[in-house]
């Protein structure tokens, strides 16, 4: 070939390219060596040596051709690659046949020459080409999902590679507590997930990443509220009392892990059974939640940094009546009770405009996230450090939540000490939804449905700017005032300082102290202007009502002693150990009134400034030790006991003592199975059993005395000042004792086909008995709240699967998974007097929903049956108790007809029956991950099935019966000439109870929901990597993109509410609740 | 570890270890039991939700359809479930354990002796108020007159009426034996031996024992106490505890600033005012008077033909002008200005105990919200007058019951009754009286529960629901809490089960 160029300062690289298209020469270089060089060329019809010898001559770059192939070196390379002639350079021409662990070919697998960018990709038939220098060559082998493979090339006979799966999961250490284990070795549940299967990218909390990730762990919103964390509940309703897992962060323990940005994260394990989680002995009763952040790596710094931006919309909106409609509807419910109707209803022209409400509070809200994380290490010393912040808009407008993070985390070993540390230090910021005025709508959210809509936001002669409800209405707040007036902000600044030092005694055994500490200070701040919204809601002054600081801190001071050795086949792993803790809380608050307009500081006040505090304390001391053996990695065995002496109880039951036992049997790892057909097929198999008590206090300080109330007071006196009262108005049980459970649970782990399908089956038993809990106790015992006792027991026993499969085909490679988790959760006896608790009060003026009782499920759902309208006066007049009496004598054509199941002529709470559980039959999710070439995809879906839900919200918006905003179902309502519906006669008042908490109301609380759905697309040109970007990812993504359900109300994963408890948990108290949004988002991640 | 690691004391509050030791304490104790009549959290016998649960289910007053458990218990639809009667029963049983800790206490503890019998007799007499409440209402209700002790005695069983009944006599005749006739000024207010007669007659009353009531009657009705020349001198803030007053649940914008809180933050006024207030003055009109107490009060006028000066002292209705006595503004507004206003089928608005010489009821005297210092005159001697005549009256000698009824009638600026009333013209002159003299007062429903009369007197009236009324509805039913959680209890049989 005979190569023309003539170029006047132009890049090398141009050049280069210039002679690739005249002569067909392939160049490999590394570039850098190029970058940034440019060269003045003139040549004509030269062969390719001349032209290279120019072009490179100044450049301090060598070359060698093979066969093709064009190699440009840097000069200090020379003796590797000697420049001077190409025929000189061994060349070795490499043929070979990639198979996969099936023995298949296996196509597109990249063979690459180390230590250059020389590399090839299998064809259909697995065979590649490659020609290497020389024959000291070795060629490197990498498939995604496969473990990537080296190969000497020691001659050009045809080599023959068998790819490996990757089967680092077999491998793969799962962090205990206190400690690590080989995952082969464990004999506990223990789900754990690691950061890579954690689809952070746009997750703006770990425990959203978590959800559905785990069989046997109910991630559940705590509300869409932005900030706002999620509740999380092992393996169902362990016990009545109060259902928060144990967290561990890095060795610490933390009230709550929302706080931590999602990209810290390395691992996340739940000990779900006794004999994992019985090391935490009193407080492990509900699981533990062990996270282990981001550390550093070996010699290499690097750099990611992960940023999102995404838009956030309500997911669904109520369906509520338009100014016509309403009038409509409240008209015909006047009408039927016989009153005048509303003169505000009564006058068509008078309802103006129609107010839409819900409109004018939800907004398309931006989210956006940034994380910076560099890590790496040098001699004996690794570190990680993290920066990060997030800011998320909420859809209810004048809502939000932002959040600083900084992290570092290094560990240094030197001789035989080895020490390190974590400190997490966070800002979180909240723009809060303000609660209720006072009035019955509750939070914006209820107002926003239940505000008439001929009423107007806005009224510029008011004080304060806004509009409200006037007249002979219900006093529903004006939403939007609510946000606008009141300024409700929360700011907590979290600190996690963990530090540990550790010294080797001698072989594989070493001392180890731990000291963490927590410190999370909150500040909440509350303040109300002037403002006339209305006739209801006023505010005569500019008030602060609330100005509060808390202070939680723990100190924790763990001792272990640690002992690790293999014996032969033995190997054994123990630990003893000595803990304190000790926890602070000190709370502050002031309250002042009067302030000059914009002046928010209670220096100011004018008018009563008034000041709050309390403060508690608790500690606790505990010895640990455990042991865990394994032979020939076939068998295995894990001993463990904790005592721990706890503050929170008196004297005579201050200490617990909480043992567990387990053993686990690695079938696969025995000879008669490696020998047998079966090996082929199953890869893994392995049965484990265990058996433990654990304990569970958390419930409040100082419970087991009595305590006298102050400022319970009166007044006197002609000058009418006030007489100061004291008084015990509670009681309490001295003898209250640890809550324990004891749960058993037999699992199997099998991989097939190489682990290319792997399944986990776990099945437990756990009975919890003295459960802490507030037994209501009758009103007529005087008591203004009720005891903490030990009361009655509850079991729980249910079947959790995980599956997954990974398959490979070409450069496509997928993996598909799914959890699956039933719970039946049985009362065994309750210490009430009654031997049953209602609970699940749905609305501002609901009867109780729930009735908890022996023999069914915690929460269950009674209540009085419905059968159809009353069609006609006849069929009331016929419907008669054995003595003739109606049984509905208020009822009028149009009004429910409800089963007087217990027979006594009347329709009351007696007449309650069992309607359905507020517990799942099961859980489930789901979720595909594929890649194909630079695209990858995943997707998500997790839902629930057979439970139920009582629709607390409905009952106000279909209930006809007061002067508020309604569904727009009751259109629907029962007239004589509409008989042919289900939805009553509208009427004010409600003689009839039609409103009443009834199966009216309950409805199925099953669902499926896509959470997720990201498209990634992975960047790997040579242009990127030329600026030494490492990789760089774009996505886009969906959170809750879509659900089906039947549910009518918001949304249909409740969650458990603040404030409610645990009989609570399948009522809906949507007017109370943050809606959900759908997020949209496009993120970008980069490593460097 | 050291035992002290564990033995952590609580910082914010005593306990009874180290309680009810000295006088001191038994004082406070009892102040804290005076709290379950004004704690507007937890149903106050005599705020918010007491004095609507009193009068809300006669013919006299109208609950709107605002807070469901009342507008229920005002339409006689209420259920167990009812949260206002849930809550009112709850209060009277924290109010009987403070007592029942002072009346079990005090008696160990070293104090003057004077003191202590007469501090443990005022626990007697506010036991005996709450189970005079409990029993007007709920009928027939557990005796608790100790203190638990394990978590068995937390569930007890109805007692019958007559038990309950021979109970509040026996508090209120030991009250009446040992408390003072009055007190110095720092403790005026507290209970007298002269409030435990006057409930003593009134529980007499009751029980239909008429030679007994007019006998409890009799010991007050020597000269201690004078109805007072103004009627509407019993109604506001700044008369308080005067002459007529025999008991009174005293009420001031002191504590914190938030009346429906419990705790240092408890305002201890009461925001009874802003409920019976109208919109226009940005009340929250939850409670109306309805025309067929209006139309009472209108039934006789003055001999000067001005109505009775009770009626613009009550009420202000629409139409109210200067002539025949009328006022001319109410909330210093015209009262043209609340008509037709919130009610459009009700012609009068209340004015009794409201402060309507102020602007609104928006605040009270210390900047704080919605909070009436105005006191509740729950015995005035004027009701002692009235009991001591229905006694006497239902004893056959309404001749006896002049005295008591010209005074009455004589304030209110209406002639001297007729000679010569048989007893039931007199019985019939003294229901009318009540009605209209104590309206807002809290005992219409019941006088017309133990004259009977109940059924008569709402087929006669204007009240929204009466078509739902039946006897059932005399007491409320046992609350669905106390049956949930209480093993002993069984609902009353009119309520079922």
């Amino acid at each position: 070939q005979k190569i023309n160029i003539n170029e006047t300062n132009a890049p090398l690289k141009k050049v280069l390219s210039l002679i690739n298209q005249q002569s067909g020469y392939v160049f490999f270089y590394e570039s850098k060596d190029i970058k940034n060089k440019t060269i003045t060329i003139s040549i004509k019809d030269a062969s390719i040596n001349e032209t290279l010898n120019k072009c490179l001559k100044d450049e301090q770059l060598n070359y060698v051709i093979i066969q093709n192939t064009i190699f440009i070196n840097k000069q200090e390379n020379k003796t590797s690659i000697p420049a001077v002639s190409p025929v000189q350079a061994v060349v070795l021409n490499v043929t070979g046949l990639v198979l996969d662990e099936k023995n298949l070919p296996l196509p597109g697998v990249t063979v690459k020459l180390k230590g250059s960018n020389v590399g090839v990709v299998t064809d259909t038939q697995g065979q590649f080409k490659i020609d290497v220098p020389n024959a000291n060559a070795v060629l490197v082998f990498s498939f995604v999902g496969y473990a990537t493979q080296e190969e000497a090339v020691v001659s050009d006979k045809p080599l023959t590679i068998h790819m490996k799966l990757d089967d680092s999961k077999l491998n793969e250490v799962v962090v205990i507590g206190y400690g690590t284990i080989k995952k082969s070795d464990l004999t506990g549940a223990v789900a754990s997930v690691q950061a890579k299967d954690l689809v952070t990218a746009g997750s703006s909390s770990v425990d959203k990443a978590l959800q559905g990730k785990l069989a046997g762990v109910d991630v559940e919103s705590a509300g869409g509220a932005p900030g706002s964390g999620m509740s999380i509940l092992v393996r169902g309703v362990g016990t009545i009392n109060n259902t928060t897992p144990l967290y561990v962060v890095d060795g610490m323990y933390v009230s709550s892990i929302s706080n931590i940005a999602p990209g810290d994260i390395a691992s996340i394990s739940v000990l779900k059974d006794a004999s994992a989680a019985a090391i935490y002995g009193t407080r492990a009763a509900n699981g533990v939640v062990l996270v282990t952040t981001k550390s550093g790596a070996g010699n290499q710094t690097s750099i990611s940094f992960d940023s999102y931006y995404g838009v956030q919309s309500i997911q669904k909106k109520l369906n509520v009546l338009n100014a016509q409609q309403w009038g409509q509807v409240d008209n015909a419910m006047h009408d039927n009770a016989g009153v005048a109707r509303l003169p505000l209803a009564n006058r068509p022209d008078s309802l103006g405009p129609s107010t839409n409400w819900q409109n004018a509070i939800y907004r398309n809200a931006p989210i956006q996230n940034y994380e910076l994380n560099i890590s790496g290490g040098g001699k004996g010393t690794t570190y990680s450090v993290s920066g990060g912040y997030l800011n998320q808009q909420g859809i209810v407008d004048q809502t939000g939540y932002n959040r600083y993070n900084l992290r570092f985390k290094s560990e240094t070993k030197l001789g035989i000490l080895k020490f390190g540390e974590s400190v997490i230090l966070s800002q979180e910021n909240w723009q809060n939804m303000p609660g209720s005025w006072g009035g019955q709508g509750g939070n914006p959210v209820g107002a926003a449905a239940k505000s008439i809509p001929a009423f107007q936001i806005y009224d510029p002669t008011a004080v304060g700017g806004y509009a409200g409800p006037t007249g002979s209405v219900i006093n529903v707040e004006n939403p939007v005032a609510q946000l606008y007036l009141e300024k409700s902000t929360t700011r907590t600044n979290s600190a996690l300082l963990n530090a540990y030092g550790q010294v080797d005694i001698a072989k594989g055994f070493y001392y180890k102290i731990n000291i963490g500490y927590t410190d999370y200070l909150t500040h909440d701040f509350d303040y109300k202007p002037r403002y006339q919204v209305g006739s209801f809601f006023s505010n005569a002054t500019n008030n602060i009502n609330t100005d509060d600081n808390k202070d939680d801190n723990t100190l924790l001071i763990e001792n272990t002693l640690n002992f690790d050795r293999q014996f032969g086949k033995s190997h054994i792993q123990a630990l003893v150990g000595y803990t304190y803790q000790n926890e602070n809380y000190q709370y502050n608050n002031e309250t002042a009134a009067g302030l000059p307009d914009g002046i928010y500081q209670a220096d100011a006040a004018t008018g009563v400034t008034q000041a709050f505090g309390n403060a508690s304390q608790a500690s606790l001391v505990s010895q640990l030790g455990r042991v865990v053996y394994s032979y020939d990695d076939r068998y295995l065995f894990t001993g463990s006991v904790r005592r721990d002496g706890s503050s929170r109880f008196g004297p005579a039951n201050r200490y617990g003592v909480f043992p567990s036992v387990a053993a686990g049997w690695n079938i696969s790892n025995e000879k008669f199975f490696t020998n047998s057909k079966l090996a082929s097929v199953i890869s893994l198999l392995k049965l484990r059993g265990s058996f433990g008590i654990l304990g569970n206090q958390e419930f409040g300080n100082y419970q087991y005395g009595a305590a006298i109330a102050s400022n319970v007071n009166y007044v006197t006196g002609t000058g009418q000042t006030l007489w100061s009262g004291s008084t015990q108005q509670a009681y309490a049980d001295p003898d209250i004792k640890w809550e324990t459970s004891k749960t058993s649970d037999v699992g199997a782990e099998l991989g097939f086909f190489n682990n290319a399908l792997n399944l986990t089956a776990d099945y437990y038993h756990k009975v919890t008995s003295d459960m802490l809990v507030q037994v209501p106790i009758p009103g007529s015992a005087g008591s203004t709240s009720s005891p903490y006792v030990n009361a009655g027991s509850i079991s729980n026993n249910g079947l959790e699967l995980s599956l997954s499969y990974h398959g490979v085909a070409h450069d496509f490679s997928y993996n598909v998974f799914g959890t699956f988790a039933t719970n039946q959760n049985k009362v065994l006896s309750l210490g009430s007097g009654s031997e049953q608790i209602i609970g699940g009060y749905p609305d501002l003026h609901g009867e109780g929903t729930t009735t908890t009782q022996v023999g069914g499920p915690v929460g269950a759902f009674y209540l009085i049956k419905t059968a159809g309208i009353f069609q006609t006066q006849a069929q009331i007049n016929a419907y008669r108790d054995k003595n003739g009496q109606l049984i509905q004598p208020n009822a009028a054509p149009g009004d429910i007809k409800f089963v007087d199941y217990n027979g006594d002529g009347q329709i009351s709470d007696a007449d309650k029956q069992y309607v359905g559980s507020p517990n799942p039959k099961f859980t489930y999710g789901f979720g595909y991950n594929a890649r194909y070439k630079n695209f990858d995809m995943s997707v998500y879906f997790q839902g629930t099935y057979g439970n139920m839900i009582y629709n607390g919200f409905r009952m106000d918006l279909e209930g006809m019966n007061v002067d508020y905003n309604m569904s727009t179902t009751t259109l629907n309502a029962w007239t004589p000439t509409n008989t042919n519906t289900t939805m009553p006669r509208a009427v004010y008042g409600d003689p009839n109870g039609n409103d009443r908490v009834s199966d009216r109301f309950l409805e199925s609380g099953s669902y499926l929901r896509c959470k997720s759905l990201q498209f990634g697309y992975n960047f790997k040109m040579q242009a990127i990597q030329s600026i030494g970007i490492k990789s760089l990812r774009a996505y886009i993504s969906f959170d809750n993109l879509f659900t089906i359900t039947n549910y009518t109300g918001l949304n249909p994963d409740l969650g458990v509410i603040a404030g409610q408890n645990i009989f609570s948990r399948g009522v809906d108290y949507s007017y109370t609740a943050y809606p959900l949004a759908r997020v949209s988002t496009i993120g970008l991640q980069l490593s460097l | 570890c050291k035992k002290s690691t564990l033995e952590l004391n609580n910082p914010n509050q005593i306990t009874t270890a180290t309680h009810w030791k000295t006088a001191a304490d038994v004082l406070s104790g009892l102040a804290a039991t005076y709290n379950s009549f004004v704690t507007e959290s937890q149903t106050g016998l005599y705020t918010v939700r007491g004095v609507e649960l009193m009068n809300g289910r006669g013919d006299d007053f109208f609950i709107r359809n605002d807070v469901s458990d009342l507008y229920t218990l005002s339409t006689f639809t209420n259920t167990a479930s009812n949260g206002v009667s849930g809550g009112y029963w709850n209060t009277c049983y924290q109010g009987i354990f403070s007592a029942n800790q002072v009346i079990t206490y005090a008696p160990a503890i070293q104090m003057d002796a004077t003191t202590k019998a007469q501090e443990i007799a005022e626990a007697e007499f506010l036991r005996g108020l709450f189970y005079f409440n409990l029993e007007i209402n709920f009928q027939n209700v557990p005796l608790r007159l100790t203190i638990p002790v394990t978590q068995k005695d937390y569930y007890i069983a109805k007692s019958p009426a007559t038990a309950v009944w021979a109970q509040i006599v026996k508090d209120f005749t030991d009250a009446a034996a040992a408390l003072p006739t009055s007190y110095s000024a720092q403790w005026v207010g507290r209970a007298t031996s002269g409030a435990a007669y006057a409930y003593l007659a009134k529980a007499y009353l009751y029980q239909g024992n008429y030679a007994a009531a007019e006998a409890a009657a009799a010991n007050i009705m020597k000269g201690q106490y004078s109805l007072t020349a103004n009627f509407s001198d019993n109604f506001d803030a700044t008369h308080e505890n005067n002459s007529e007053s025999v008991f009174e649940i005293q009420l001031s914008d002191v504590g914190g600033t938030n009346p429906w809180t419990t705790g240092s933050g408890e305002n201890l006024g009461t925001t009874v005012a802003q409920e019976f207030a109208p919109s226009q003055i940005g009340g929250w009109f939850e409670i109306c008077p309805t025309d067929t107490l209006l139309s009472a009060f209108m039934k006789e006028k003055m001999p000067s033909g001005n109505y009775d000066l009770r009626l613009p002292a009550t009420l202000v209705w629409q139409g109210e002008t200067s002539a025949l006595g009328g006022n001319t503004t109410f909330y210093q507004q015209p009262i043209a200005n609340f008509f037709p206003g919130d009610f459009s089928s009700y012609h009068s608005r209340l004015k009794k105990y409201q402060n309507f010489n102020q602007a609104n009821e928006l605040v009270g005297a210390n900047n704080t919200q919605y909070s009436s210092s105005n006191n509740e005159r729950v015995m005035r001697y004027a009701e002692v007058l009235m009991i001591h005549a229905e006694a006497v009256t239902m004893q056959g000698r309404p001749q006896d019951a002049y005295v008591d009824v010209n005074a009455i009638r004589t304030r209110a600026g209406l002639a001297a009754l007729p000679a010569g009333y048989s007893q039931t013209q007199m019985m019939t002159e003294i229901m009318h009286q009540r009605m209209i003299e104590f309206a807002r007062e809290g005992d219409r429903f019941y006088d017309l529960v133990r004259w009977n009369l109940i059924q008569q007197a709402l087929t006669n009236s204007d009240k929204v629901g009466k078509q739902y009324y039946t006897t059932k509805f005399n007491y409320f039913p046992i609350p669905q809490s106390e049956l949930d959680n209480n093993p002993l209890m069984v609902q009353n049989p009119a309520w079922g089960n």
